[in-house]
């Protein structure tokens, strides 16, 4: 089907590129189209955007309401210690008297902050190693792979705790180490991705036509790639969050004054007992916001219809 | 072992039928998202014991649908029976509760599939998913089943039996899983066996040996054959009757003589056309039809094959035309069956190229799936219709 | 074999790891205190930490060999000892919580693919849902508090008591009941996965060519699910399942922690920030060889469940 005369070869390629870009558009409309019906996605798309302002604005007006909720008053802290919810403080207020739900609120920034970079981390490396694992084969993608089994073989929680207690703890250093170790699957995805499209006959077409491997990747095989990484990324920032507050509940993601949802968790199961609203409220938080990744990203899954659990 | 469902279609515990199996103006819809798919809209048919009829058509003609139909394996919903009737020994199906249904497949109806690869369960040796049916039907053990299978795979041609009852599928070659596939369906004698399109993932040279083992069986015991093709070559030799299909609707039923010597309906002359002809010059082109068929949600008003027919009036886009008897028990939906003048244009009394060359348009070829709305249409199939026509071309000379 | 690559390179990023980590371990872990020089150089000597680190890598996969997993640098025992008193905690909530995983996880699964789209269906995939997004530590101390707080009354538990597992085997209530809340806390987040696989595969499975031909020979859809279905559709589960089972052996770190379990995974956390270095080293040797041997048990059961793996993919065509 393809015609090797030389004008004809340049239309043939425009005129298929033209298509694909075409056939790329009708995708994510149809798909954007499917997303929309999916009531369940459409919320957990409206609370993550509430979640993000939250996160961004949240320094600006939690102290105006709440008060301020870093550092307690020590004059007041006897009398407002772990105060059950009520009006005042929808949530209540922790051991040292500080509103739960401004806390919540500052926690906010931390919980996304880690949860998107440390996806964007694990993304491009994932993305990358994935790519030229699945396009190129043979040595490389057999060391990658060797790779990818070793930090398979030791459980993920044992090896950030190890990383972190190397590189200390710290808001960077967990990102960091949730970014760098977490890009084994993505790179999985990719991977199989690739070698499913590098077969495809419009690949080889492609390559018949004389395009470079760099532009086949880039303008053939990514493309078609890219709805597998978009369901994958985003439900990863929901586990990239629930990493977070694992680590921060051990004591080695953030440490005090800076609320944490997890720290929070861990700095309430003291009062369990007696205080349980410190322990529910920060882990609803958690729950609500990974939910609504995990709950967006089967929604995307569905609309896109990329294959997979 | 398991318990036998009692068998309600004995023949002596039946009042007296006309038909072994009767389609009544059936109608399958399906209700999707994008609206009503009318996959199989008015078919009727009669079949009757030792016969063997033809359905003919594109894919998404419905006439898949319509075989599942008979069994009641149409996923409902989406799909529902919207219309008409479907009478096994007169008794209606549509009716039957599960546990009968459960009755009739596979021991008075079996079914033959396209693929016969992913037809085979892969993690179960094909000697017991041959004799399954009888475990299900006449209450045998699996031992016993399994003795029977080797019969069964001895009597469709399977060398070593012993053997092979033992490999799972993916050990057998193409031709012989089909073999497989008819010694199940034929596992316990079923009065009628559908063949949905058995040929079409065959080999060229395999397909004309699963045809001429179908036919040896139906001599041997006297079953009906329902056989689904797009391929008219296909059933020339076999069918006794032959209905052809268009977006789910009948167009043109007949005996097999009736169609290929006096075609009625322009949809079934387009088939013909694309059938490569062996007694006609090589140098002539195949007349592919024009265009793809209609999607079954927006069909164009009045015949659907308006569209794609090069004969169409302005009273072909009006009125939707009905089945209508033309000659003795021969059907056509199309409005100018009875105009003697205009099947002068059938390629049975089309000799001069001029008029081939007319309807002639290299852009497109005819199998392209209904609903699929991209350009490129199956190459393969029309290497298939090659193919098979090429092949019993071979077995007849 | 890819054992001796994987096993290689953890010990090696392990030993890469130690040698980053600002400060002298043993120093540290003694802490304010000052120890005894003598007591100082037979640590080092013992652990060969005056050679270069090469050396010493050298040293211990040799050690390694002869089955000398190290000896810790505080505790002034050997690390296999350690891990054989703590191992069959883990192994006791791990087996618990797999049991519960396969039990609820491929029957819910199995449901909600079989009653697609129906509410229960919706119903049982929110509720996986929501268990994969949940924190494990979360879920184990709300449990704690519903059953060991307000339901004490019922069950007879408080927070110490049997009923909220907290104290793990060695607690003063010898019974099974403490197994419980861990071993469901431990299992959450699993069997969520496994029933979403299980019902994606099953529908998968659903589609198949083979099982429309099961239904026309005239099995009723009991027996099609059951005979037909199940067996090719539980491939990755089982996979799924087994690799969940070597994660869950090597101890639960976050669920040991509040249920204060003395497992596995406590024992290496606390290494850990300990910066004890031979048990984090051979803690993490020992787990690699179990998930690996478990890996190579599930490469196994693969066979027993598709004759094409069994068989070499010949095909005869």
């Amino acid at each position: 089907m393809i015609s090797f005369a030389f004008g004809k070869a340049r239309a043939a390629r425009l005129d298929a590129e033209g298509r694909a870009a075409a056939q790329n558009r009708t995708l994510w409309g149809d798909a954007l189209r499917r997303l929309r019906k999916n009531r369940l996605a459409v919320v957990a798309f409206f609370w993550i955007v509430m979640m993000v302002l939250v996160a961004l604005t949240g320094r600006m007006w939690v102290p105006i309401i709440f008060g301020d909720v870093m550092y307690p008053d020590s004059t007041i802290a006897a009398t407002m210690s772990r105060l059950p919810p009520s009006w005042q403080h929808p949530f209540g207020t922790d051991s040292l008297g500080l509103d739960v739900m401004g806390r919540i609120a500052y926690g906010a920034q931390m919980s996304l902050s880690i949860g998107v970079i440390a996806t964007m981390i694990s993304t491009t490396i994932g993305l990358l190693l994935g790519s030229l694992s699945g396009y190129f084969g043979g040595l490389f993608d057999a060391v990658i792979m060797r790779i990818t089994d070793m930090f398979m073989a030791v459980p993920y929680t044992l090896f950030t705790i190890a990383l972190l207690a190397v590189l200390g703890p710290g808001w960077v250093n967990i990102f960091m180490a949730i970014g760098l170790l977490g890009w084994t699957s993505i790179c999985r995805v990719v991977r199989s991705a690739f070698l499913q499209v590098k077969e495809n006959d419009y690949v080889s077409a492609a390559r018949a036509l004389g395009a470079s491997d760099f532009r086949i990747i880039l303008r053939h095989i990514l493309p078609n790639s890219i709805a597998s990484v978009v369901v994958y990324s985003t439900m990863s920032i929901g586990t990239a969050i629930l990493s977070e507050s694992a680590l921060s509940f051990l004591g080695l993601g953030i440490q005090p004054p800076e609320p944490s949802w997890g720290l929070m968790i861990s700095e309430g199961q003291t009062w369990l007992a007696s205080a349980p609203w410190l322990v529910i409220c920060p882990g609803a938080a958690i729950l609500t916001t990974v939910l609504a990744f995990t709950l967006l990203g089967d929604g995307l899954r569905d609309a896109l219809d990329v294959k997979g659990n | 072992m398991a318990k036998v469902l009692p068998d309600i279609f004995i023949d002596s515990n039946l009042p007296a039928y006309e038909h072994l199996l009767e389609l009544d103006n059936l109608k399958v819809y399906f209700d999707t998202q994008d609206g009503i798919v009318k996959a199989v809209d008015g078919v009727s048919f009669t079949l009757n014991a030792g016969q063997t009829l033809g359905v003919v058509g594109e894919s998404g003609s419905g006439k898949s649908v319509t075989a599942m139909s008979i069994l009641g394996l149409v996923p409902m919903p989406p799909g529902r029976f919207a219309d008409g009737d479907i009478r096994f020994k007169g008794q209606s199906l549509l009716a039957m509760k599960d546990k009968d249904m459960q009755v009739i497949r596979g021991n008075h109806i079996a079914m033959i599939f396209q693929d016969p690869l992913s037809s085979l369960n892969p993690v179960y040796r094909v000697g017991k998913q041959v004799g399954e049916g009888l475990v299900i039907h006449r209450g045998l053990t699996a031992t016993q089943a399994v003795a029977k299978a080797v019969e069964l795979l001895d009597m469709v041609g399977i060398p070593n039996p012993e053997q092979r009852v033992r490999d799972y599928p993916h050990q057998f070659s193409g031709g012989m899983r089909q073999r497989a596939m008819i010694a199940m369906a034929l596992a316990c004698e079923p009065e009628i066996l559908i063949a949905d399109e058995p040929t079409t993932a065959l080999d060229v040279t395999i397909q004309a040996q699963i045809i001429e083992l179908m036919q040896e069986l139906q001599k041997k015991h006297g079953t009906a054959i329902i056989m689904i093709t797009h391929d008219l070559g296909v059933v020339a030799d076999m069918a006794d009757n032959i209905l052809v299909m268009y977006a789910g609707k009948p167009v043109e039923y007949g005996t097999t003589n009736q169609i290929f010597y006096s075609p009625l309906h322009p949809y079934t002359w387009g088939l013909m056309r694309s059938i490569p002809k062996r007694t006609l010059d090589n140098d002539q082109p195949l007349t592919p039809i024009k265009g793809n068929p209609p999607s079954l949600i927006d069909l164009p008003a009045g015949c659907a094959f308006s569209e794609r027919c090069p004969y169409v009036q302005q009273h072909c886009r009006d009125e939707e035309p009905m089945m209508r008897l033309v000659s003795d028990d021969h059907y056509s939906s199309c409005f100018f069956s009875h105009d003697g003048e205009f099947l002068l244009n059938s390629p049975i009394y089309d000799t001069t190229e001029e008029v081939a060359a007319g309807a002639l348009d290299t852009g497109t070829l005819a199998d392209a799936g209904a609903l699929d709305t991209g350009t490129l249409a199956d190459t393969g199939e029309l290497a298939d219709a090659d193919d098979s026509n090429y092949q019993s071309g071979g077995r007849d000379g | 074999m890819q054992f001796v690559p994987v096993f290689i390179g953890v010990t090696l990023l392990l030993f890469a790891m130690r040698a980053i980590v600002p400060g002298d371990p043993i120093r540290m872990i003694a802490g304010e205190k000052s120890i005894p020089e003598t007591t100082y150089r037979i640590i080092v000597e013992r652990n060969h930490l005056d050679q270069p680190i090469y050396i010493q890598y050298g040293y211990y996969m040799g050690d390694l060999f002869h089955g000398d997993f190290g000896h810790s640098y505080q505790k002034g025992r050997d690390v296999i000892e350690i891990f054989a008193d703590k191992f069959p905690s883990t192994a006791s909530l791990a087996l618990g919580a797999i049991l519960i995983e396969i039990v609820v996880g491929i029957s819910a699964g199995v449901i909600s693919a079989v009653k697609k789209y129906s509410f229960i269906d919706m119903l049982l995939t929110l509720s996986t849902s929501i268990l994969v997004s949940m924190p494990v530590f979360w879920l184990g101390m709300l449990l704690q508090s519903i059953f060991g707080i307000w339901l004490k009354n019922l069950t007879g538990g408080a927070i110490s008591l049997p009923i909220s597992g907290s104290g793990g085997p060695i607690s003063a209530y010898p019974t099974f009941l403490h197994y419980i809340l861990p071993s469901v806390t431990l299992a959450s987040v699993s069997l969520a996965f496994t029933a979403r696989i299980m019902r994606s595969q099953l529908l998968e499975v659903l589609s198949q060519d083979y099982i429309r031909t099961a239904y026309a020979k005239g099995l009723s859809k009991r027996d099609v699910i059951l005979k037909h279905a199940l067996k090719n559709a539980m491939i990755p589960v089982i996979t799924f399942i087994g690799i969940d089972f070597g994660t869950m052996m090597s101890g639960a770190i976050l669920t040991e922690s509040v249920f204060s379990w003395p497992g596995v995974g406590r024992e290496i956390y606390l290494a850990i920030i300990q910066r004890d270095w031979p048990i984090v080293m051979g803690g993490v040797v020992i787990i690699v060889i179990i998930v690996m041997t478990i890996n190579l048990l599930i490469d196994i059961s693969y066979a027993l469940f598709d004759p094409r793996i069994r068989y070499g993919s010949k095909k005869a065509d």
